[in-house]
Formats: structure tokens, C-alpha cells, sequence
């Protein structure tokens, strides 16, 4: 029977620390069985559960793009116990991951239309992933118009750097790249994202805004989507909870009668309005 | 389906027969020590109350090693977690009381859901026939029939026993398996619709009148949520989680990795949606930051979340045990009671 509390073996094949603050590193992890990769088929917006034996395990957004074969990318914030000793481990350790877990964001239903995505600092990963999928030759030319709105405190917190400045060197794809507070030399914008997308954020019609962030992030951006005409329908979130199992049973990350972890994590507005705010 | 009868001259070469190759597990000891315990075949009880804690141990005990892991770095495998759960033994269960086997049912839909299957439970639960035996007369924190149940249940119950008049027990078959079991075992086979029936309507009747909570069924989930009766209603509760201990349809767990130099394993225990821990972010933002929030999602899951993703089958099944054991007098009956009123319509 398929077990899945088990973890495919991964090996750790790089360490990258994305952050100033050093408190963001994305891990690359190779599988060590073969075949173990085509099991673990997953689309963006999935998650999975990074295993340490001995430390835990922690739910953690897919950076990477399924149209990116021979690894898979997390980028692990610094936060407990399991976090904490991933941060101390090295290229060629061994660990596990098991998943993948959850929905993923609906690009299948959002063919044909235009979209903007609105990240907040480090939960841009799963948007990494979104961005990297639809830019692909063979997806980018079912979508309209791709706008591209990121934002953190400073430059130095700012996540996957040569790829959000690679995409901006493209014209099929707008990127607005703000931080909190004017510095020298930063040749983006400035300004918080609400401001950002009040400015930039393309008509509602026939577009969907696809948001990560943080909950101050999305509390004051929310409005700004709805005052610009967006429907609750076509503004898709991606929710955080306490986990354990991924997998529906244990219990602790539900809002309502959804699991965030099996029912979501993706939601529209449309659906989170109709249920708690336990999240 | 016919009915069919053990007589009480051959209850001994009946559950022989029952547990031929399989375990046989029933009630036994009195009082708080009543608990299921492997049974030889002439020293099975039929007069115990219920079992103190609730059988959900049968496929989720309290604590249960998932997977294991050794660090001996000359083997490939060191750092690896393999499976490593306890092999299901073939068991029979004679004696579930059909609220207690409804609750299995109810879990059973969790632990199996749409998109996934728990092995660990899976494993036990296929090896496990389940014979129930129906309550003629209820013990005073009995209410199953109010949640939508009956003493004479058959969910979740692959046999139901019933006692009848001079000692015999009647047998109803409450799946294709059991009716399987039951024409294997030989038995003389009767029509006792009539006396399953009138012994079924005496016993709801002694549990007297039930209350009709079907306005929580029909109520709005928010209207119900956003009620300001959950400050009150939660004001005396302790969060000490014993209601969700011996719930039989609490199906919460924490995941927890221990270790030593050699190697290590990783655990399920239970775990309780009373405890503050149970939600708390990493960043320290907590959804249910106080027990007000903790008790709301407690009555909410059995009463309103459980049914809305079960075909309206409740997640409480009137077994009784939170009711005698909080050690604050909280009563789901009485909360879902004041839920019912929460979701009437406004007179405003």
C-alpha cells in the first residue's frame, strides 16, 4: 500500500542563502531513487513536507516549476526547530520530502485570461514556480497579458534575484519590483505593495490576481483588487496553518470544514469569504 | 436478510466459531476498568455498560510508531526513514455499542477521505470484523438517538447481537460481510424483524425525548460561528482535552521524531484541539489564540464541519463520555442547544 506519511529520500545538491539577513536559503534536492521524481509530479502552488529524521517535518511551498527536471527547490525561512537544523546542513546531506500535498493554483481554468501576481516578501515561492510554468514556451501563449508585482522591506530581503531580473529584461511579461524604503542606487519602485498595485494592476476584465504574502500584505491589498473591479471569484489566495500530515487527518490547520492542507492550500476570496477567518 | 440466533446453550461454540483464526476481543472489567481485552470464548461479557475509553485504540491508539531510521553510515540506507507500524493482527470485536461503531464509521471517512488513505489505520481496520451488541437499556449519558443514531444501529457494524428472551442473542447482519460470516457460522436462522424492531423502539423511547437539533443543520455556518454564546459557553472550560480523548470521532494527532545515537523513530500521538500549541504559527500568530476559539472549533467540527462533509451524519454520536468526564460540567447537549437557538431566525 502506498504509504503517504513516507518521504522520498532526497539528497541536498545545493545550498543557496538568498537573503542579506541570511535567514532565507532555497535548498536543491536531488532524489536519490530512481523513479521517485516522476512520482512526486506536482503542479505550482503544491507544497510538501521537508523531512529531517530525528528533527520533524515542516510544510513548505514548491519553488520550483515542474518544467524544471532533475530537482526540486524549496527556499526554507529560519523559523523552529526543523528550519533551523536545515539551515545548518550541507550539499550532499541526506534528508526527506513526501507530498506533493495540496491544490494547486488553477492555471488550467485560468487559460485565456490575464494575470497578475502580487508577492510579499519571502511568500513569493510558490510564485517563483507559477511564473517560471506560465513562461514556458508551451504554456505562455494560452494566457493574455502576465503582470508581475513583488515587494519587500528592503533589497537585500529580496528573493530570486537573477530570475526576477532576467524576466524583466523580457516583453512578455511586466515586472514591478518595489521595496519599503527609498536606498541609493535601487533603480525599481518604491513603495508598499497596495500603493504598487493601485498603480500598476491591469483592468479586471477577463483577469485573475493571483496573491501571496504576508497577512498585513494582503489585508491592504485586498481592497485595492476590489475598489480596481475585481470579482472575489478571480482573486486567488494561498493560505498558511499550523500542519502536520498534509494529508486531511491530523486535524489542526482547518478553516471551517476545509483542511487548508488537502482542501487548499489555494482558495479564491470567493470561497474565504464564506468561511472563519481562522487562518 | 433473515435474522439469526446463538442460543444460549452454544454462546461458548459460538464466539469459538466467531474468532477462528482471528483474535476475539470484548469488554471487560467493571466501571472505569472496562476496556477491550483479548477474550477467550466462554469468558465473553454481556453485562457491561460501555468501554471507558472509546474504541477508537482498535485502529488509532494513543501513541503508534509510523517509521524508523538508523544512522549506522556504513549501511546505504542510514538516515532513511522505512515503514515501520505494527503488523494488524486478523481481530474480531464483539461487543462495540452502535454508538461507539457509528463513531468508527465517522472517523473511518477521515482517516480514508477523498484524496488519501492512512495506512496505519487502513491495515487494522480491514483485518477487523466488527460485532456490536445493542443497548436495551441506555446508561443515563446516553443520547445517541438525539444525534441521529440508535441503540440498534447497524453503521459502521459488520453484526449486530441483541439479546433476546431465556438468554439467546439475535444477529443482524449489518454488512456483506457480516451476513457472509454469518451464514459460514452455521447458525439456526429466524425472522426476528418484529422483536428487533419493538426491543429498537423501548430503548429509544427510554432515553426519552429527544431534543431537535436539526436547526444546526440548517443553520448558516458563519451564522453559527460568529454567535456570541462561544464566550460564555467556553467561560468554564479548563482546556484540558479530555473531551477529545474520548471522543470516538476525535481523530487529532501531533507527529513527533525521537532519537538516540543509533537511530530514531517517528510517533503519531494524540493530540487536542483544546491545547493552544495545536495551531500556533511558527511566527507566533495563532488562529485559535484563546480557549474561546478552541471550544467554538470543538462543537463546530461535530456538530456543523463533520456534517457538512459527511452527508450530514453528525461527528458526535451521543456516546456520552465528554458529558461524564469534563470535570467543568460542559454538555454537548446543552451547546448544541444554544446553537440551535443561535441559528434561529432574528425576530429583530
Amino acid at each position: 500500500m502506498n504509504n503517504p506519511y513516507l518521504p522520498y529520500p532526497v539528497r541536498i545538491a545545493e545550498i543557496r542563502v538568498e537573503t542579506e539577513d541570511k535567514n532565507l536559503r532555497t535548498f536543491k534536492f536531488e532524489f536519490l531513487n530512481p523513479g521517485d521524481e516522476e512520482k512526486f509530479a506536482y503542479l505550482p502552488g503544491q507544497f510538501a513536507e521537508l523531512s529531517v529524521p530525528g528533527q520533524g517535518e515542516i510544510p513548505i511551498g514548491i519553488a520550483s516549476s515542474p518544467t524544471e527536471k532533475g530537482f526540486v527547490l524549496f527556499t526554507v525561512n529560519r523559523v523552529g526547530q526543523v528550519s533551523s537544523w536545515m539551515h545548518n546542513m550541507k550539499a550532499g546531506d541526506v534528508m526527506g520530502i513526501r507530498g506533493p500535498l495540496g491544490h494547486p493554483y488553477p492555471l488550467e481554468e485560468l487559460r485565456g485570461k490575464n494575470v497578475v501576481i502580487i508577492a510579499g516578501g519571502f511568500a513569493v515561492t510558490t510564485l517563483r514556480s507559477t511564473i517560471t510554468w506560465l513562461l514556458q514556451p508551451e504554456n505562455r501563449p494560452n494566457y493574455g497579458k502576465i503582470t508581475f508585482i513583488y515587494g519587500a522591506r528592503s533589497p537585500g530581503l529580496l528573493l530570486y534575484k537573477e530570475e526576477w531580473m532576467a524576466w524583466e529584461k523580457r516583453d512578455d511579461i511586466d515586472v514591478f519590483v518595489t521595496i519599503d524604503r527609498e536606498v541609493p542606487n535601487w533603480g525599481y519602485k518604491v513603495g508598499f505593495v497596495p500603493a504598487v498595485t493601485k498603480e500598476v494592476c491591469p483592468p479586471p476584465e477577463n483577469t485573475a490576481a493571483v496573491i501571496c504574502g504576508p497577512p498585513v500584505m494582503i489585508k491592504f491589498t485586498q481592497p485595492v483588487l476590489e475598489e480596481a473591479g475585481y470579482k472575489p471569484e478571480n482573486i486567488i489566495m494561498s493560505l498558511e496553518n499550523r500542519m502536520k500530515c498534509g494529508l486531511g487527518i491530523c486535524g489542526r490547520c482547518n478553516v471551517g470544514p476545509e483542511y487548508v492542507c488537502k482542501d487548499g492550500p489555494v482558495f479564491t476570496l470567493a470561497q474565504l469569504n464564506k468561511l472563519p477567518k481562522e487562518y | 436478510m433473515p435474522e439469526y440466533i446463538a442460543k444460549k446453550s452454544a454462546l461458548t461454540d459460538f464466539f469459538k466459531a466467531l474468532s477462528a483464526g482471528r483474535r476475539l476481543l470484548t469488554p471487560q472489567g467493571a466501571g472505569d476498568q472496562c476496556r477491550l481485552a483479548e477474550t477467550a470464548p466462554d469468558q465473553v461479557k454481556l453485562d457491561y455498560v460501555n468501554t471507558h475509553m472509546s474504541p477508537k485504540t482498535l485502529f488509532f491508539p494513543q501513541t503508534e510508531k509510523l517509521m524508523a531510521f538508523h544512522k549506522d553510515a556504513s549501511k546505504p540506507d542510514a538516515n532513511i526513514y522505512s515503514c515501520a507500524g505494527d503488523k494488524a493482527v486478523p481481530t474480531v470485536v464483539f461487543g462495540l455499542r452502535p454508538c461507539d461503531a457509528r463513531g468508527l464509521s465517522v472517523a473511518n471517512k477521515v482517516f480514508q477521505n477523498d484524496r488519501f488513505t492512512d495506512p496505519y489505520w487502513k491495515g487494522k481496520f480491514d483485518q477487523t470484523v466488527s460485532v456490536g451488541l445493542a443497548c436495551a437499556a441506555p446508561a443515563p449519558q446516553c443520547f445517541c438517538a438525539a444525534m441521529g443514531g440508535s441503540p440498534y444501529g447497524l453503521t459502521g457494524l459488520d453484526i449486530l447481537a441483541f439479546r433476546l428472551e431465556g438468554g439467546d442473542l439475535g444477529l443482524k447482519a449489518g454488512s456483506e460481510a457480516g451476513e457472509a460470516l454469518l451464514k459460514d457460522l452455521k447458525l439456526e436462522s429466524a425472522d426476528l424483524a418484529a422483536v428487533f424492531n419493538s426491543q429498537q423502539a423501548a430503548a429509544i423511547q427510554a432515553q426519552g425525548v429527544a431534543p431537535d437539533y436539526r436547526p444546526i443543520d440548517e443553520a448558516n455556518l458563519m451564522a453559527l460561528f460568529q454567535d456570541p454564546h462561544w464566550l460564555s459557553t467556553a467561560e468554564n472550560c479548563l482546556n484540558c482535552g479530555v473531551c477529545t480523548f474520548f471522543c470516538p470521532t476525535c481523530h487529532c494527532f501531533d507527529i513527533q521524531d525521537e532519537q538516540d545515537e543509533k537511530g530514531g523513530v517517528r510517533m503519531r500521538n494524540w493530540d487536542t484541539c483544546m491545547s493552544w500549541l495545536f495551531t500556533v504559527h511558527g511566527t507566533g500568530h495563532n488562529p485559535r489564540p484563546s480557549k474561546t476559539e478552541r471550544v467554538r472549533q470543538r462543537f463546530m467540527h461535530k456538530l456543523k464541519y463533520i456534517p457538512l462533509k459527511q452527508d450530514g451524519v453528525r461527528g458526535c454520536t451521543g456516546c456520552g463520555r465528554c458529558v461524564a468526564m469534563c470535570p467543568v460540567n460542559i454538555d454537548i447537549r446543552a451547546v448544541a442547544l444554544k446553537m440551535c437557538q443561535s441559528s434561529a431566525p432574528s425576530q429583530a
